[in-house]
């Protein structure tokens, strides 16, 4: 395939950019407006070259929740420079070996952000922004679908940082089959508190961007109803989120008394929400639909989406495929399963990456011809939809038979009083293991202990119930399991 | 009795291990990066369970910072009877 512009994505999203594109910072108030974006994509393309990085360098991009890191990362995309994403809060603890391990030969930040590890070592740190340079006075680089656009940054199951290698044709293929799995319209504007560092807050991105809709961060979701009266100001059309978001907005938030009309729907990924949480946030915001999706770094973002009139007879169902997707089930020979039976779940297709950089042996064990290993235990029913039942390495084993964490903490968490549960294994001398369990608990609850211990299935063995103010959560708000451990 | 500013500090050590000194009246979310939204969570229990209190949704919207903080957590302190301190 020839080189070309037409393949750079960050070329393309810019071509696409509309009347209702921006890119918003809801904490300033700072808009940066569709007619400049461009321009200041295109500042940071010419910056980065100027300093001296030519195509397929490496940099590093911290990622924060203001638009600059955006321009940064489409800047050296629109280059043909390999931006490897960092997410913020992590730069001082992770990003070192990020940038040991890509190779990287600069690191940018944001206004404010410091980054000792790379002062001391003399590495280049460009901070802020550039001038902005006209859009025709440069070209995207030349590339094919196959070329590597990003790095992004994956927690393997050891916690080692892998970077999982997505090319501009992996980026095109996913955007498009979210775009059409969600209905984006043309003037659609989304909220988003995640950083493109993570594949999720990336697909919003890129998605609203491509559809020649905008983006508002807002960093202050500490304060949730702050977020909350934002997405009425800027009028934004979507919301997104991991289930420790939906769970604060439910919780630690007035979403029952700050109406959102303007609303037209949740996307929700990163995890298993409980279907009553689902069910409150419809009940609560009516006029939204809820998207449930499901998906890995691995490949580029999305894999799945259960459309929204099927929450109804599919709830705890991670959807359909994406339509450019393939999936399977295979046993632990490889052998593809027929419905209904648990194995692995393995996806072939345009936005399957191509694997990590600089690590073969982890790329050999994740990817096989075309296909990812998701490393997620999963079933398919009669209609196609795919049933998540855990990662592999998130089950335990009890008098024999498996049973994943998920399925226990949705059955706990379904208990009155409780909010949230997290469980983890223990050896046990009759059972093999046995469940201890970390639960969240309602104000002023009392007997919750007893309720869930009178509600465990008679198959399943207790160790303990430990009632906790908060279960850990990585910066992605997902459960933390190795800091769980240190909790047992 | 301690100081409350210095209790404050404790419950910050408590939820995001960090040097309790470094938390002083001025210090906001963009001083500590911890201090995101799964942390200011973490910090509403560490600070309940420093002082004894609960906290509801308002409460935690008007927490943008350490002065904030010590506010609430001052007129709260002064409607509870001081034989429930702990």
């Amino acid at each position: 395939m020839q080189r070309s512009p037409e393949f750079n994505f960050a070329g393309r999203l810019l071509q696409r950019l509309g009347e209702k594109s921006a890119l918003i910072d809801a904490a300033t108030g700072r808009v940066f407006s569709g007619q400049d974006l461009p321009d200041l994509v295109v500042g940071f393309a010419a910056g980065f070259l100027s300093i001296g990085l030519q195509a397929r360098d490496r940099v590093l991009i911290s990622c924060g929740l203001r638009p600059p890191s955006t321009l940064a990362y489409l800047g050296a995309v629109y280059a043909g420079i390999v931006p490897v994403l960092v997410d913020e809060r992590a730069l001082a603890m992770s990003g070192e070996a990020l940038f040991t391990k890509a190779g990287a030969k600069a690191v940018w930040i944001g206004e404010g952000v410091r980054c000792d590890w790379a002062r001391n070592q003399n590495v280049p740190v460009l901070a802020g922004g550039f001038d902005p340079c006209p859009v025709h006075s440069l070209q995207p680089a030349p590339c094919t679908d196959g070329d590597l656009a990003v790095l992004m940054p994956t927690s393997g199951s050891t916690g080692s940082p892998r970077l999982v290698m997505v090319s501009h044709g992996n980026l095109r293929a996913n955007t498009e089959a979210i775009i059409r799995s969600q209905h984006l319209g043309t003037d659609e504007r989304a909220m988003l508190i995640m950083p493109v560092s993570y594949c999720f807050g990336a697909s919003v991105v890129h998605t609203h961007l491509y559809q020649g809709g905008g983006v508002v961060f807002d960093s202050r979701f500490m304060f949730s109803d702050k977020v909350l009266h934002s997405i009425n100001t800027y009028g934004c059309t979507t919301f997104a989120g991991v289930p420790a978001v939906y769970n604060i907005l439910l919780r630690r938030s007035n979403i029952r008394s700050i109406p959102l009309p303007g609303l037209r729907r949740f996307l929700q990924a990163g995890g298993a929400l409980a279907p009553e949480s689902i069910r409150e946030i419809q009940r609560v915001v009516p006029t939204a639909e809820f998207f449930v999706m499901y998906g890995q770094t691995e490949a580029t973002a999305r894999i799945s989406c259960l459309p929204p009139d099927r929450l109804g007879d599919k709830a705890g169902s991670a959807g359909l495929p994406l339509e450019n997707l393939v999936v399977r089930i295979v046993d632990d020979e490889g052998r593809e399963l027929p419905e209904g039976e648990i194995g692995e779940n393995q996806v072939r297709g345009p936005s399957v990456c191509s694997g990590y950089f600089d690590d073969p042996e982890a790329t050999a064990r994740k990817f096989a011809d075309g296909w990812l290993k998701t490393g997620d235990f999963a079933c398919r029913d009669h209609d196609g939809y795919l049933w998540i039942k855990g990662r592999g390495d998130e089950f335990i084993k009890m008098r024999g038979i498996r049973v994943s964490f998920a399925e226990v903490e949705a059955k706990v968490a379904a208990t009155p009083g409780v909010d949230e549960c997290a469980a983890a294994a223990v050896p046990h001398p009759e059972a093999g293991e046995a469940l201890v369990l970390y639960v969240v608990t309602g104000d002023g609850e009392s007997g919750v202990v007893e309720r869930i211990r009178h509600a465990f299935p008679p198959q399943w063995t207790c160790a303990s119930i430990r009632v906790v103010a908060e279960l850990p959560k990585t910066v992605n708000g997902k459960i933390s399991r190795p800091q769980l451990r240190t909790l047992a | 009795m301690e100081d409350v500013l210095s209790r404050v500090q404790k419950a910050f050590e408590s939820a995001f291990h960090i040097d309790p000194q470094t938390v002083t009246i001025d210090s906001s979310p963009d001083d500590i990066s911890a201090w995101d939204s799964m942390g200011h969570v973490e910090l509403a229990s560490s600070l309940e369970r420093t002082f004894g209190l609960t906290f509801d949704v308002d409460d935690l919207m008007e927490m943008e910072n350490v002065k904030e903080i010590l506010r609430i957590v001052q007129s709260k302190l002064e409607k509870v009877p001081s034989a429930t301190i702990p």
